[in-house]
């Protein structure tokens, strides 16, 4: 063995052109494949943070009727005693916010517009006091100003602005059914843009104070959702169990929602997606072990010839086999440590920099929450498979062709060219 | 001693079968300096990869010291080869990535013998090969003639029973050709080793104790030149 092992390390030392060609190809391989799972893998959860960030907070409390029936946002069904619950939950420490949001037709006017015309929105009413707390809006105005308890006005998402060509200071109406199924209309002038990372918000945002909602549509201080942030590392699930437990065990009124349940339709294509950056990944991988087994196995087929004089000789086959693999074990050791090397230098800028995308999502629904620039993420677990991958497939790679030489007789080894 | 008796051997290609030796018997005595000779295509080759048991025949039996290794399995046959046979290639095959030293010592070291036996050894074979300085250098800084005597160190380093060695000069000039024999001649007068060695050139044959003659896969002349 050990006679096996000094062979190995010799031929490794010794061939260092084909060392060097054969472990570059590996870390060019395994860096490859570090950089496509970063940035898949950093797509993932910064779509995932911006969702929480911007749309569903890490979780909401809601009325299990309104649950029930969410895809008609009836109003009726909201939470009546939302003050309670609030204060509860900041006696915690914990950050919440009421909201309530329902669907309107928007009515634009020529004046400001240049014709009329509506479509339907989404309206989110906001506690402009406490909204902030749960909810990072605060550094993504890019024109005018937050709103103002009490004042007839709205922000809206850059895209939505852009789409629909709206400025600061222009008017529209909000026509909106109120709580009893009146109609109300609301007239409101737009005071801020906001740009934010989500580009489902930027699309679609348009917020109100909640005062003024609340008196419109006749809410009489109920609201269609709590939402609540907590901290990043913190167990969602086992808090909002906690607080379920707290408000109503029986969940007959109250829910508490984590953010995955909220946004169990983007969940779902998210896990559909990852079938197809799985299948992405492998074919990176596969390329990365196409690449390994070619160098390998010209490795190994150029030297049939000293396999067979080695056999001649008497060396038997299982230590040829493993000289030989040991050997690119060896290759396949330095390559995954240059890959991954390599891999860190390159995703380095991926994570704290990123690719700028923004041209390309601006017009273009991806599912993922992600505006422009794709960063990068950092994940142990890869460095490990891809540095385990590269030791291994060379190991496979030369264990192969090896088999393959031994099959063949002496004579045919030794007259091989 | 070495028995070949009827031994035959055929290649395939595809429907065609071509005879390489056609029941060819010969006995070879230990100690001896022989040459089989003949043309190319004559069977020579085949008949040194038979008799050291890097090949099996069709039909025959091939005994060595009373040791049937025509019957032997593939794995009695690496541990024959190992423990009884030595080799010498035309193309020398030495491993290019190693030095003369290590060239010839890793046939100790594939035996399991002691580290400073092994270096004792190698360095006294190669200094009876006239190698004495150049331990260190790869194959590819020495000559023809040169890689050729470290094969021939590494065929005698474990001192076997019998050396195959296939067209030993046929790569070297006449002159190197004439050294390298001189050496095996050499080493077989002094260790008693068994050389069979294949060759069509004249001068070699000139330096057998022995010559076979083959063609066309039969033993046509079988002649001893010196005792």
């Amino acid at each position: 063995m050990k006679f096996i092992l000094q062979l190995a390390l010799k031929n490794l030392t010794r061939y260092k052109r084909r060392t060097i060609i054969t472990a570059v190809a590996i870390a060019v391989g395994l860096s490859m494949y570090i950089m496509v799972d970063s940035m898949l893998a950093g797509v993932e959860s910064e779509s995932m943070r911006n969702l929480r960030w911007y749309e569903t907070a890490s979780m909401r409390i809601v009325n299990s009727e309104y649950w029930e029936q969410r895809s008609t946002m009836p109003l009726d069904k909201s939470i009546q005693n939302s003050g309670q619950i609030l204060s509860d939950l900041r006696a915690e420490g914990i950050g919440a916010t009421p909201r309530i949001q329902t669907t309107a037709d928007m009515i634009l006017y020529s004046e400001d517009f240049g014709e009329d015309g509506s479509m339907p929105v989404l309206v989110t009413a906001v506690d402009t006091q406490t909204d902030f707390d749960v909810f990072r809006f605060v550094d993504t105005l890019v024109e005018g100003r937050f709103l103002n308890p009490g004042e007839n006005a709205a922000v809206i998402g850059s895209w939505f602005a852009e789409d629909i060509g709206a400025k600061i200071g222009y008017w529209v109406t909000l026509l909106a059914r109120g709580n009893g199924g009146f109609y109300e209309a609301i007239d409101v002038q737009i005071v801020g843009i906001v740009n934010c990372p989500n580009p489902n918000v930027n699309r679609t945002l348009l917020m109100v104070p909640i005062d003024v909602i609340d008196e419109h549509l006749a809410m009489d201080s109920t609201v269609t959702e709590i939402a609540i942030a907590l901290p990043e590392r913190a167990d969602i699930e086992k808090t909002a169990a906690r607080i379920q437990e707290k408000l109503d065990p029986e969940k007959e009124h109250i829910l508490v929602l984590g953010w995955k349940e909220l946004a169990k339709d983007y969940i779902g294509i998210a896990e559909a997606k990852r079938g197809g950056t799985s299948l992405i990944l492998f074919l990176v991988f596969i390329i990365a072990a196409v690449g390994i087994s070619n160098t390998m196995l010209m490795a190994i087929y150029e030297r049939v010839r000293e396999l067979g004089m080695m056999r001649a000789m008497g060396m038997k086959d299982r230590a040829i086999s493993l000289a030989f693999i040991f050997e690119a074990g060896g290759i396949g050791l330095i390559g995954s440590l240059f890959g991954i090397a390599l891999g860190i230098v390159i995703n380095i800028p991926l994570v704290y920099f990123g690719i700028d995308l923004g041209f390309m999502l601006r017009d273009m629904d991806m599912g993922y929450r992600i505006q422009s620039v794709m960063r990068g993420a950092w994940k142990a677990n890869t460095y490990f498979i891809a540095f385990a991958a590269g030791v291994v497939l060379s190991m496979l790679a030369a264990w192969i062709p090896t088999r393959r030489a031994l099959k063949m007789t002496i004579p045919e080894c030794l007259r091989y060219r | 001693m070495i028995r070949i008796d009827k031994v035959v051997r055929e290649y395939k290609t595809g429907e065609t079968v071509v005879p390489a030796l056609r029941s060819v018997s010969l006995e070879i005595k230990n100690g001896e300096f022989l040459s089989i000779a003949g043309p190319s295509g004559s069977g020579k080759t085949t008949l040194l990869n038979l008799i050291g048991c890097i090949d099996a025949p069709d039909g025959g039996e091939i005994w060595i010291d009373d040791q049937a290794v025509s019957k032997m399995d593939t794995r009695q046959k690496t541990d024959f080869r190992r423990n009884n046979l030595g080799f010498i290639f035309q193309t020398y095959n030495l491993i290019p990535v190693l030095t003369a030293y290590e060239n010839v010592s890793f046939v100790l070291s594939i035996l399991s013998v002691e580290d400073s036996e092994i270096k004792k050894r190698t360095m006294q074979i190669l200094e009876e090969v006239g190698l004495k300085g150049m331990e260190h250098r790869r194959p590819d800084k020495l000559s023809g003639g040169q890689q050729q005597r470290i094969a021939i160190a590494r065929a005698l380093i474990k001192q076997p029973k019998i050396i195959l060695a296939d067209e030993p000069t046929a790569n070297l000039d006449s002159a190197t050709g004439e050294d390298i024999l001189r050496l095996m001649k050499q080493m077989n007068e002094r260790y008693g080793t068994t050389f069979i060695f294949s060759t069509h050139d004249k001068m070699v044959m000139d330096w057998a104790d022995r010559l076979v003659m083959l063609h066309d896969g039969s033993i046509v002349s079988d002649e001893r030149r010196r005792q």
